[in-house]
């Protein structure tokens, strides 16, 4: 198992459990890492692997579905929800705000390792998805200022001229501006430019017309 | 006259002698005026017997009055003791009879016996006035001058004793004519006596008439009413002061005045019509005595009275006399009076209330309007039929029943019943009756208000029913909160042991088999599931060691407030609650929220039990007793689905109900293992089953 080997990590308050589902996942040949508490998982320093979460809902001090609302937004891994007696609104809250699932204990082993699987699958993505807009990010920080006024109005499909014009420049200068965000950001085409600003978050001018 | 040769001065001496005593008896009658016949005849005796020698001298008088006469006699000094008038008289008499005319003139002396010469004489002309007899027993009695003497005095006794028996007669004439006028003179004085008392009576009476004459002159002069007289004309004659004030004119000034200028212009031809009529016909047209009218006071103002009528027929007139009372103050009383009734009525009739009155024997004799048109009946509906048919046939028995209580008690009556409303819709009014009495504390009227709560009541029930609904759910929770931590308990561990023998499983399964993991995993499935049995003991232990606040309780109370917070899911179910409680049940020392619970948990469990029951009477029935003296039982029966496994009901987890988590009959064991009690259940011999719990009786306090 290297470092960039999957991780689980086990959030349960009952070290029975705890050891229980160590045994089980390591024997499924995954890194496993357990605490105790809500506070005990924030605290650890998280190795950049794909992992996932398997949270007892149930928790002394912070509870299960309040770590997942801490966790949403950020890069947290995937959340496997383990509970002692699974109620239907905390169930349907937790797969609201994004679990992979939901066990009520006690539970098969094969439904804990395929959630187990799943989660980890979906972090690979989001790890993935957040690794290519880190890329995307880092170019269009070289972008100038006045570049960065530019890029909407290219991506929504303005003439040069028209983009001058709004914003009180030569079509010429805006098309010299064109093909510095094109190199800057590496796009091979228009399409593709669009796209990143997408995923950037870029939203398109509307500009007057 | 006899004559001897005497000497003759003797004879002249006796002639002398002779003429002396004839002029003394001459004399006589001088001596007798005015005397009565005794006396006459006293003196004459004397006389006789002085002048004459006799040895007797007897005179007999017949008195006009009487048979007996009067008799005397008179002998010489040495005779006189031995002789009697009346012996005289009948010795004179028989031996000479009774006629003194026949008297012989000589007779034997009746006395001594020896010859008498006897001289009668008659007194009177027949000798009508008596006899006079002189006798002597000298031989030569009588000498004439004796016989002279004799017939003379005899002459003049007749004359005196004839005036004498004249002036007697003419005495009395005189002493009857006296009697009679002094009757007279009484008979008068009475008479007079009497006059003058008829004339004091008379005296009295006219001042008895002066005096009540004074007290109605009085009267009239100082009543507060007007006292007001008029002749046939209709002329005033007499007012009173009190005129003044009533009228406002002096009472001279009416004098002379027709009556009709104390009416109000439209009144005087009425009355003048009326006046004629009556004088004519004698018929009246109002009521003498009392009659209301308007008068019209002097400054113009009408003003109403009380009017009242006499009259009086003098010297052949007609007078009439009216006493005319001023009624404004009366009238205005009258009016406010009313006017309050008006308003008093007004407000019974349009206050949003129903109201009602009865008699002291419960009859209803009052309605008000909102009453009669809630129900949309009339007063005589209402008399006819009372309450009974207006009120919901479930209610009418209990309410007449309390009714007649509180009318035989006098008790104010209160209640509820379904009163039907116009369309026929039954609502629910609490009915409030009070009596009022008199000063004795007599009924005398019942007043009443009907209060509708028909909303108020459901409201209530609704309330009552999500207490209940409340407090099961409270109860589920409470359940569920505790069947949550248990699960919690049991399902760490059990969590933990699955997950060792599967995670063992795959060590084994592993190739190359992991056989010192496989075993780590095994050795912690040995101490989870030995902690889960712990677990579970230490559950159990919770149980019976819960501190319990026990006091003394009633069960019968406890029951009644479970029974009361299931009212509504009976009703609801539509389940027949039938209690019978022993009233003479004695106390238990118990936590009252655990047997509360307790009696809950029996009572829903029947009612669940009943759920699938559609084709029978859902009956849940109650019993409470003493099975000892030192128990009490209480009994749950339902009529719901019975018992499969009497055995394993009160195992914690065993439910035979898709939503049950087997925990209220386990909770019930519980509880009542922590009291000392015993817990079980039975099926019935009909549908259903019977749960049972026994509780230790709290020593001498059966209530």
């Amino acid at each position: 198992m290297n470092s960039d080997s999957p991780v689980v990590f086990v959030v349960d308050d009952d070290h029975r459990v705890r050891e229980a589902l160590s045994s089980l996942i390591s024997s499924a040949g995954l890194r496993v890492a357990v605490f105790g508490s809500a506070a005990e998982f924030l605290e650890y320093e998280k190795p950049d692997a794909p992992a996932c979460l398997v949270l007892d809902l149930q928790l002394p001090g912070t509870s299960g579905l309040e770590l997942q609302q801490q966790l949403v937004g950020g890069d947290a891994p995937p959340i496997v929800f383990i509970s002692g007696h699974g109620d239907i609104p905390s169930s349907v809250r937790a797969m609201k705000a994004g679990a992979i699932e939901f066990l009520s204990k006690p539970f098969d082993d094969r439904e804990l390792l395929q959630a187990i699987d799943s989660a980890l699958d979906r972090d690979r993505i989001e790890r993935q998805k957040r690794s290519e807009l880190a890329e995307l990010q880092r170019h269009y920080n070289l972008l100038t200022p006045r570049e960065r006024e530019v890029l909407p109005f290219v991506v929504a499909g303005f003439a040069n001229k028209q983009t001058g014009a709004d914003l009180g420049t030569s079509e010429i200068t805006i098309g010299v501006h064109r093909g510095q965000i094109m190199r800057k950001m590496a796009a091979k085409s228009l399409a593709e430019l669009v796209r990143m600003a997408d995923k950037l978050g870029i939203s398109r001018a509307a500009g007057t017309v | 006259m006899d004559v001897q040769p005497r000497d003759p001065a003797e004879e002249i001496k006796g002639l002398e002698r002779c003429i002396n005593d004839l002029v003394s008896v001459l004399a006589l009658p001088a001596m007798w005026s005015g005397g009565d016949p005794s006396r006459i005849v006293d003196t004459l005796l004397d006389a006789l017997l002085g002048m004459l020698q006799v040895d007797l001298v007897y005179v007999r008088l017949k008195n006009p009055g009487s048979q007996a006469p009067i008799e005397m006699v008179r002998c010489p000094q040495s005779q006189k003791q031995m002789v009697q008038p009346h012996e005289i008289g009948e010795a004179l008499k028989h031996w000479l009879g009774a006629d003194a005319q026949e008297w012989p003139l000589l007779i034997r002396n009746p006395i001594r016996g020896r010859d008498l010469s006897m001289v009668p004489l008659g007194l009177g002309l027949q000798g009508e006035i008596g006899a006079i007899v002189a006798g002597s027993e000298r031989a030569d009695f009588p000498r004439q001058t004796e016989r002279l003497i004799l017939s003379v005095a005899a002459n003049q006794a007749s004359i005196g004793l004839q005036e004498a028996r004249l002036r007697s007669e003419q005495k009395g004439v005189a002493s009857e004519l006296d009697r009679r006028v002094a009757q007279r003179t009484a008979e008068l004085a009475a008479a007079n006596e009497e006059l003058r008392k008829e004339i004091a009576e008379r005296w009295r009476a006219e001042e008895n008439l002066r005096s009540s004459e004074e007290k109605h002159r009085l009267v009239v002069e100082t009543a507060s009413d007007a006292v007001i007289s008029m002749d046939d004309h209709g002329t005033i004659q007499f007012a009173n002061p009190a005129t003044a004030i009533i009228f406002g004119y002096d009472p001279t000034e009416l004098v002379g005045r027709p009556l009709t200028v104390l009416m109000p212009e439209f009144m005087r031809e009425l009355h003048d019509r009326g006046f004629r009529r009556f004088l004519e016909t004698g018929q009246r047209h109002i009521n003498w005595r009392g009659t209301e009218l308007s008068a019209l006071r002097k400054d113009g103002q009408e003003f109403p009275v009380e009017v009242s009528f006499g009259e009086l027929t003098r010297d052949g007139h007609k007078l009439f006399t009216g006493f005319i009372r001023d009624i404004s103050e009366r009238r205005q009383t009258a009016d406010k009076l009313r006017a309050s009734e008006r308003d008093l009525s007004l407000i019974i009739e349009t206050i949003p209330g129903l109201i009602w009155c009865a008699a002291p024997d419960g009859e209803l004799t009052y309605l008000n309007q909102r009453l009669l048109d809630y129900t949309g009946t009339s007063h005589d509906d209402w008399a006819k039929r009372g309450w009974a048919n207006l009120l919901h046939p479930d209610d009418a028995a209990p309410s007449a029943h309390a009714w007649a209580h509180a009318v035989a008690s006098g008790q104010p009556h209160e209640g509820q019943f379904r009163l039907r409303r116009s369309d026929g819709v039954y609502r629910w009014f609490q009915v409030l009756g009070q009596a009022a009495r008199d000063s004795e504390g007599g009924v005398v009227r019942w007043y009443g208000l009907l209060i509708d709560i028909h909303d108020r009541k459901y409201m209530e029930e609704a309330l009552r029913e999500s207490q209940a609904q409340l407090s099961r759910a409270i109860q589920k929770a409470t359940v569920g909160e505790f069947a949550a931590a248990i699960a919690h308990e049991i399902n760490q561990p059990l969590a933990a042991v699955v997950a060792n023998g599967q995670a063992c499983l795959r060590w084994l399964a592993a190739q190359p088999s992991d056989i010192a993991k496989a075993q780590e995993a095994a050795e912690r499935i040995v101490r989870d599931g030995k902690e889960s049995g712990e677990v579970v003991r230490r559950i159990r232990a919770l149980f019976q060691q819960a501190a319990l606040e026990k006091i003394e309780l009633d069960l019968n109370e406890v029951i009644a407030e479970v029974l009361r917070l299931l009212n509504g899911e009976t009703a609801k179910k539509r389940i027949t609650v039938e209690t019978d409680l022993d009233q003479d049940l004695a106390h238990v020392a118990g936590d009252r929220v655990q047997l509360q619970q307790l009696v809950f948990n029996l009572l829903l469990n029947g009612i669940e039990a009943m759920d699938p029951v559609v084709d029978r009477l859902k009956r849940l029935s109650i019993r409470s007793k003493h099975s000892s003296p030192e128990t009490v039982l209480v009994e749950v029966r339902d009529s719901g689905i019975g018992l499969k496994d009497p055995e394993r009901i009160f195992d914690a987890f065993f439910t035979t109900k898709e939503n049950g988590m087997g925990m209220g009959l386990a909770i019930c064991r519980s509880i009542v293992a922590a009291h000392q009690g015993r817990l079980w259940a039975a099926t019935r011999e009909g549908p259903g089953a019977i749960f049972s719990f026994t509780l230790p009786a709290k020593a001498g306090l059966a209530s």
